[in-house]
């Protein structure tokens, strides 16, 4: 059960409409399904961002946003500052900023899907997860998780540290291990910053293209902006390259946590044999390579690495049973 | 005299018994990809054999992260990983479901996903930021110290290892 989002869609949304962008949600985890996109269209806030940085400096490829030197930066941001509310800094987003724009993607989904209605169940996955999250590389973000009510098999994540699986995916797990498979997954696409990068990336494009107005430059704050448009969610995939990266990192999280290493693996076996017919997984197979290719690619990456790691647990003991 | 019956009769019972778990145990699964069958369940042991992608195979025991299976030639271990466990599909449908899990565009490249089930697309497209539910989900964030001691609770220990990365001359 693991899905996971691909990105192709997600670039497929941006082009379509525009630019917005967003897709987000994104990554879904490992493989699932279901979700099928989710598009969300972050558009307002996107222009937003991209405009402002136009104005800046508009022939700044995205990618050099990273690299934008401190004292250039704040510059810019003085100036933007003055021109109106809080702005997005596309370039070269902060944590903040990051978090504001996965809590609007978040909060678009859990639109469609709400939580289900168990806290002792969205306590237990919030536990793992943030055991989890803890052996990755950015274990200060407000990790948070949610079992979201859907029978499809998919997990999502969204910048900032805002994850979901569908209540489907779930039924499918046996052990603690396999949720820590799942989790990390999506943990890795929040620390590698898949989703950010591509709405990022376009736009930035789109500010460099002229697509976004001076109007849409001036107003509005990344929230009120995102939620204005709506929540237009639509399949959206990542790039292929990142769900395999996700799936090598989520493996990796889970296994330095502790837990049995083949967690993740186990789940993409039991994906791989739901029929693609099936509706649970449209979304699924259609935006992630299939799981047996990603079980191909996660046992190269794998090699004899894994030979001398003994005693990792399953703990399906304590592992959280549905109450329907 | 009787007995002897008595076990004869038992034993007869008994057979069918062991034929019967020996059966459920069988389980099938698909070759995913080339890879050496071993005689021992560890990378430098001697080789017994081989089988190709899409082959179809049944498995006879997990040790490890190590399947014990049987081909039509041999017998022998492979990696948990080389082997699609379940329900086993001919070749050509896993070549079919491999090639378009693989007909992608390039790194990069925008492409257009729409078809959609499951969360249906309008359900998406309908929905509309949820302030409260976005603040329960916030409401169960825990600590770095919380999730330490549901750790600790599980007797889940930390270990050291280096993040996988990409086999080497895969692009993926």
């Amino acid at each position: 059960m693991k899905a996971i989002q691909n990105t192709q869609s997600a670039h497929g949304v941006i082009k379509t409409h525009n630019g917005l962008l967003i897709s987000a949600l994104l990554a879904s985890l490992l493989g699932l399904s279901s979700m099928q996109g989710f598009a969300f269209d972050l558009k307002g806030v996107l222009k937003e961002a991209a405009q402002k940085e136009l104005g800046q400096s508009p022939e700044a490829p995205a990618t050099d946003a990273a690299q934008a030197q401190p004292a250039t930066t704040s510059g810019e941001n003085t100036t933007a500052a003055k021109a109106s509310e809080p702005e997005f800094n596309w370039k070269n987003p902060s944590k903040e900023e990051e978090i504001a724009l996965g809590r609007e993607i978040a909060g678009n989904l859990l639109g469609a899907a709400p939580l289900v209605k168990d806290a002792a169940l969205q306590k237990y996955v919030n536990s793992v997860g943030r055991w989890v999250a803890s052996q990755s590389e950015r274990p200060d973000l407000p990790w948070r998780f949610g079992v979201i009510e859907s029978e499809d098999l998919n997990a999502f994540a969204a910048p900032g540290g805002y994850i979901m699986l569908t209540k489907g995916l779930y039924r499918k797990l046996n052990n603690e291990a396999q949720l820590a498979g799942v989790l990390g997954h999506e943990i890795g696409h929040v620390v590698k910053k898949h989703q950010l990068k591509v709405l990022q990336k376009q736009q930035l494009l789109n500010i460099g293209a002229g697509f976004l107005s001076d109007k849409y430059a001036k107003d509005n704050k990344l929230a009120s902006k995102a939620i204005g448009t709506g929540a237009e969610i639509s399949a959206r995939s990542l790039d292929k390259s990142a769900e395999y990266e996700a799936d090598r990192l989520g493996l990796s999280y889970a296994t330095r946590a502790g837990y049995e290493p083949y967690g993740l693996t186990e789940v993409l076996q039991a994906i791989g044999q739901t029929s693609k017919d099936d509706g649970s997984v449209a979304l699924l197979f259609k935006t992630h390579p299939h799981p047996d290719e990603r079980l191909v690619a996660l046992g190269d990456a794998i090699g004899n690495k894994l030979d001398n790691v003994k005693n990792g647990k399953t703990l399906e003991n304590r592992f959280y049973q549905l109450k329907n | 005299m009787k007995t002897k019956f008595k076990s004869i009769l038992i034993a007869a019972c008994m057979l069918p018994a062991f034929y019967g778990s020996a059966a459920l145990a069988a389980e099938t699964g698909t070759a995913l990809k080339n890879d050496t069958i071993r005689k021992e369940p560890y990378a430098d042991a001697k080789s017994a054999g081989s089988f190709t992608r899409g082959e179809n195979l049944e498995i006879l025991k997990k040790q490890g992260a190590w399947l014990q299976v049987k081909t039509k030639k041999s017998t022998g271990w492979v990696r948990l990983l080389s082997v699609k466990r379940g329900t086993a599909t001919t070749s050509s449908q896993s070549a079919g479901i491999l090639a378009a899990a693989s007909g992608r565009a390039g790194t990069g490249q925008v492409v257009s996903t729409t078809g959609v089930r499951g969360l249906s697309e309008q359900e998406l497209k309908a929905a509309k930021f949820n302030e409260t539910e976005i603040k329960t989900m916030e409401s169960y964030t825990l600590s770095a110290d919380d999730g330490r001691s549901f750790a600790n609770a599980g007797k889940l220990k930390p270990i050291a290892f280096a993040n996988l990365k990409a086999a080497k001359g895969d692009s993926k």
